[in-house]
């Protein structure tokens, strides 16, 4: 280290404002330095290179690239699949989202007081972020199966239906969303147990004797309060609807006849199936730029209301 | 300070598991990625089988990486061909060899015969002659056969009884089966309790089962010479998909919609279905899971007797040093001798590539024990390469994805088959107009 | 009176959903212990009839080496958290506490992590790890998440939750900004330190495709690995029992760590910067 960076660290007897301008550049540049060589390598050369990849144009036994500026992007803009696979995802999104954060609402609001048997409760329902996805994947595929599966055997007694959940190109996208939501409404729950502590308790007590019910409360007192939390929830379940596909792979592939087929999924069929490697470039391009604007809208959200705490 | 006296022990066993290599021996050294594509207790005898090798061989170190299912192997392999480093010898899927071939990514069996004093001429003469179209490629040798499997028709030989039929004269014509189907059917009104048929229907199962019917329907389902054709509008095609829309729509013999192969054979074992379709693979499994007497036989035939085979082969990268080129060849040669084979079959259910593997005495008497896994071999008569072309798997899912539309009731079998044909000539077009046009330069 | 009637049936409803949510889960523990590994009519049942065996798990420990896997697993989980553990708290403070021309667009590529997706990143990282030398070893399986924008997202939420005072003490008492996090600030941080470190382990103990990609020797599997080896047979016949013991034998360390150390974990995540 040079004295320079050696000051940096050790020397700072003095306070934030009042640091050298060569300090001041250099001590964040430190702190961030370990991530940012980890994240150089790992994060932002493979987007480097893909944002390369997708201006070029290679397919199977082709000894090398040609290039072909937005080619592939005008190639993907056609492609009926890559609208089916969007379409899908946003379906996807709606299915999952929705339906886990607010579970996860009513998880908090039902086991937000700490008692013994809150307590196994909450465990009872992070439990299932825990097991791999691989081996959840597996359980499912046994509890959809019809008529001899978990919830045929049981549901298949009260009404007399049977549904091949994962076999129905109707109902296999809803069965993957039901798996998603089972593993990751635990998850939110805990970060919704934590923002109801933090919602101030004379404002709920001035709400009651303003006359206001438990609904009422809910919505103008609490809803509000937490309303950075349910952003900063939101986004990370829409983030994982398109980025965590692993039962997918495992349950579906995809199928039947393209009906779970979301846009990372396309992405690795484009590349490994169809060796279309700038294709599937393009088309991962386009997957981060949908997710960067609307997650920077939600954390936008979430540093909003944040904001206030500082 | 506990914590500091754990931490010796706890260093200790992050060397040893960080260590990337010991240099200690002067053994070439090669790595082997195969897949599990059967069952967990396969990744132990794989392990076992290369440990053995490597005792027998001192001079050639063989790490064996399982590398998932066939289609982990192979984004892993291609991963580790574009980092350069790809491992000397895969067990591949024996329908992927040829896009290697395309791709210039594996080294021909003829060049390593040749360097080892090798005839490629009669090389594969000890091979079922139903296995090697998927091992050459433009008169080439590129893959040796390892673990090899056909489709097989598994009867539950007490629901055939209870419902009239003989057992020991299973139906063996596409009409004989359906009127069979038919009657194994048990429906309480509107419900059907249990099946006369399953078959999976996912991806992968469902195109190789596919090919199949439309094979024993007299057609070839593609060019086994030309990687950029499909025959999947022609009537031999039309006529299987046709085939299952009827088992499913008319004669509401077999469940609609798509089911995996994990719950075709759970069905079976619970008695849910008593005919299944499933690979000669999962024969020691209904073996072993069976508590009833079953049988096996053909896949009933309309035009004539054929099925496609299936299974692995290994490949050879390039890529490699000469030494582990080397290397390479005498750990497959060691992996494919008739021994070597035989016992893997007799651990896998699948059957010996090699046809001497059959004369061993272990087999012999293997044989004699479980009579059903002669049924398999016989059946390789009948058996012709699977589909492989270009972009195979993409190829594949075009028709597995019309005909699951078919399974579902979405679409009319003509219609499917259409559109399967359309898509895949998409898919091929690439590689169709290099053939195409002859370019003069 | 009311709203002890209220309270009652939340708890009931919490209970049976519980109960729901769980359902899946107590199938696996009791088609594990069924010796019919393959399925009967009856295999959906949650309610365990006939003998009960440990068979399943005799043959799952049989397929796959998990003791020498659950090893590999924690050199990777500990591994991994420890560099983390340092990187987000340095990012974070810079971020939370720092001013520096363009902190906002590098807190904004630091995100970018989180939508950065494995299907991209297998081919380029298979050729850092190479290129590095470490393909094949635990430090391949661990390198690419030594820096985690979430990590750092929940630290910059923590520290900017805390008053100034603290610093402003430790400085007048001569530290520097080392010992300041050391000493003063991160044992204040310590719930969201939990918090993180519960989600990292939870992730990375049941991380499957860089795995697969980055190991080739069979000593330096992971669980998952091992797990995999039973679960994606295609060509066999599922083996519901034994997919259901090996999925418990990979899990139950965590599920036993959560369940003792339940109510710390919750309370972590109440007091770190998320809410």
């Amino acid at each position: 280290m040079t004295t320079a960076t050696f000051s940096s660290l050790r020397g700072s007897r003095r306070a934030g404002p009042r640091l050298g301008e060569w300090d001041r550049h250099l001590r964040p540049l430190l702190l961030l330095l370990p991530s940012l060589l980890c994240l150089g390598a790992f994060t932002y050369w493979p987007i480097a290179s893909v944002a390369v990849d997708s201006l070029f144009g290679r397919r199977l036994g082709e000894k090398s690239a040609t290039f072909a500026g937005i080619g592939n992007y005008l190639r993907l803009a056609a492609d009926a699949k890559f609208e089916a696979a969007a379409l899908n995802n946003l379906l996807y999104a709606a299915l999952t989202v929705v339906p886990s954060v607010v579970l996860a609402l009513a998880f908090a609001l039902l086991l937000q007081r700490s008692t013994r048997f809150t307590a196994t409760l909450r465990a009872l329902l992070f439990f299932p972020t825990m097991i791999p996805l691989i081996g959840a994947a597996a359980l499912w595929t046994f509890l959809f199966l019809p008529t001899v599966g978990l919830i045929d055997y049981y549901l298949g007694r009260l009404v007399p239906l049977s549904i091949n959940w994962l076999g129905d190109p109707d109902t296999a996208l809803v069965a993957l969303s039901i798996v998603t939501v089972w593993k990751n409404a635990g998850y939110y729950m805990l970060f919704y147990i934590a923002a109801l502590q933090a919602v101030p308790g004379e404002l709920l007590e001035a709400a009651t004797l303003d006359g206001a019910g438990a609904w009422q409360r809910l919505r103008h007192v609490i809803l509000p309060q937490i309303a950075p939390t349910t952003a900063f929830v939101a986004v990370i379940a829409l983030i994982q609807s398109v980025t965590a596909i692993d039962h997918v792979i495992v349950m579906t592939r995809g199928g039947p006849n393209d009906a779970t087929n979301l846009l990372l999924y396309y992405v690795f069929q484009t590349a490994t199936e169809l060796h279309d490697s700038g294709k599937a470039a393009a088309a991962t391009v386009a997957t981060l730029a949908i997710l960067l604007i609307v997650s920077g809208f939600g954390i936008r959200v979430f540093e909003r209301g944040a904001g206030h705490a500082e | 300070m506990t914590r500091l006296r754990r931490f010796p022990l706890a260093a200790m066993a992050l060397a040893a598991a960080l260590a990337s290599s010991v240099a200690a021996s002067a053994a070439t050294k090669i790595d082997f990625y195969f897949p599990v594509p059967v069952q967990g207790a396969l990744a132990t005898e794989m392990a076992r089988l290369v440990k053995e090798f490597n005792e027998k061989h001192p001079e050639v170190e063989v790490t064996a990486a399982y590398t998932g299912s066939y289609d982990d192997t192979r984004l892993k392999t291609q991963a580790a061909i574009e980092a350069g480093k790809p491992p000397a010898v895969a067990l591949m899927s024996a329908n992927f060899v040829q896009e290697f071939v395309i791709a210039g990514q594996i080294v021909p069996v003829d060049e390593l015969l040749a360097e080892n004093g090798g005839d490629p001429k009669t090389f594969l003469d000890d091979f079922w002659p139903a296995l090697r179209g998927n091992a050459t490629a433009d008169g080439k040798i590129y893959a040796i056969p390892f673990q090899n499997s056909t489709p097989l028709v598994y009867i539950n030989v007490d629901h055939f009884k209870a419902a009239g039929l003989d057992p020991n004269k299973p139906p063996a014509t596409w009409a004989e089966f359906v009127a069979a189907a038919e009657k194994l059917t048990v429906r309480e009104g509107d419900r059907v309790t249990r099946y006369g048929f399953e078959m999976p229907g996912g991806y992968d199962y469902l195109g190789w089962l596919t090919q199949s019917f439309a094979m024993s329907n007299g057609g070839q389902f593609f060019n086994v010479n030309m990687p950029g054709e499909v025959y999947y509008d022609q009537p031999s095609t039309l006529g299987a998909v046709q085939l299952l829309h009827d088992l499913v729509f008319t004669h509401k013999a077999m469940p609609q919609g798509v089911i995996e192969a994990n719950q075709v054979s759970t069905d079976f074992f619970a008695g849910k279905a008593s005919m299944v379709l499933l690979s000669t693979g999962s024969l020691s499994f209904i073996r072993k899971g069976a508590k009833f007497p079953y049988t096996v036989a053909f896949v009933p035939r309309n035009v004539r007797n054929a099925v496609p085979i299936g299974g692995g082969s290994l490949i050879f990268f390039k890529g490699i040093t000469p030494e582990q080129r080397k290397a390479a060849w005498v750990f497959a040669s060691w992996m494919t001798s008739a021994e070597t084979l035989g016992s893997w079959s007799r651990f896998t259910g699948y059957f010996s590539p090699r046809k001497s593997s059959y004369d061993l005495p272990e087999m012999k008497s293997f044989v004699a024990e479980h009579p059903d896994a002669l049924i398999a071999v016989k059946q390789l008569e009948f058996a012709q390469p699977w589909l492989s072309t270009y972009n195979v798997v993409a190829v594949r899912k075009a028709i597995e994805d019309e005909v699951q539309a078919v399974l579902s009731g979405k679409k009319q079998p003509a219609e499917a088959v259409r559109d399967a044909q359309r898509t895949a000539n998409d898919i091929l077009k690439p590689y169709n107009e290099k053939i195409a046009h002859v370019t003069v330069f | 009176m009311r709203s002890r009637g209220a309270a009652l049936a939340g708890i009931a409803a919490a209970g049976a959903i519980a109960l729901v949510w769980s359902a899946p889960l107590l199938w696996m523990l009791v088609a594990s212990l069924r010796p019919d590994s393959f399925g009967a009519l009856d295999m959906a049942s949650l309610w365990p009839s006939g003998p009960l065996s440990l068979e399943n798990f005799r043959e799952a420990f049989e397929s796959g080496d998990f003791l020498l896997c659950y090893l590999n697993t924690l050199i990777v989980v500990a591994g991994t958290l420890g560099v983390q553990l340092v990187t987000v708290s340095l990012a974070g403070y810079a971020f939370a506490r720092l001013k520096f021309p363009g902190r906002d667009l590098v807190f904004y590529l630091f995100l970018l992590q989180l939508m950065i997706v494995p299907p991209v990143l297998i081919v380029p990282n298979f050729k850092t790890v190479t290129a590095l030398g470490i393909h094949d070893t635990l430090w391949a399986v661990m390198a690419p998440y030594w820096a985690s924008a979430f990590g750092t997202f929940l630290m910059r939420q923590t520290f900017r939750s805390l008053p100034r005072d603290f610093e402003d003490a430790a400085a007048i008492d001569g530290c520097n900004l080392l010992q300041l996090l050391r000493y003063v600030l991160l044992p204040i941080a310590r719930p969201a330190l939990v918090a993180f470190s519960i989600v990292s382990v939870v992730a990375h103990w049941n991380e499957f495709l860089w795995p697969l990609m980055a190991i080739d020797s069979p000593g330096r599997r992971t669980l998952t690995l091992g797990l995999a080896a039973f679960v994606s047979g295609a060509e066999g016949a599922a083996q519901w029992g034994l997919i259901a013991a090996g999925t418990l034998i990979v899990s139950l360390p965590l599920l036993a760590a959560f369940v003792a150390f339940q109510r710390q974990f919750v309370n972590s995540f109440v007091f770190s910067g998320i809410k």
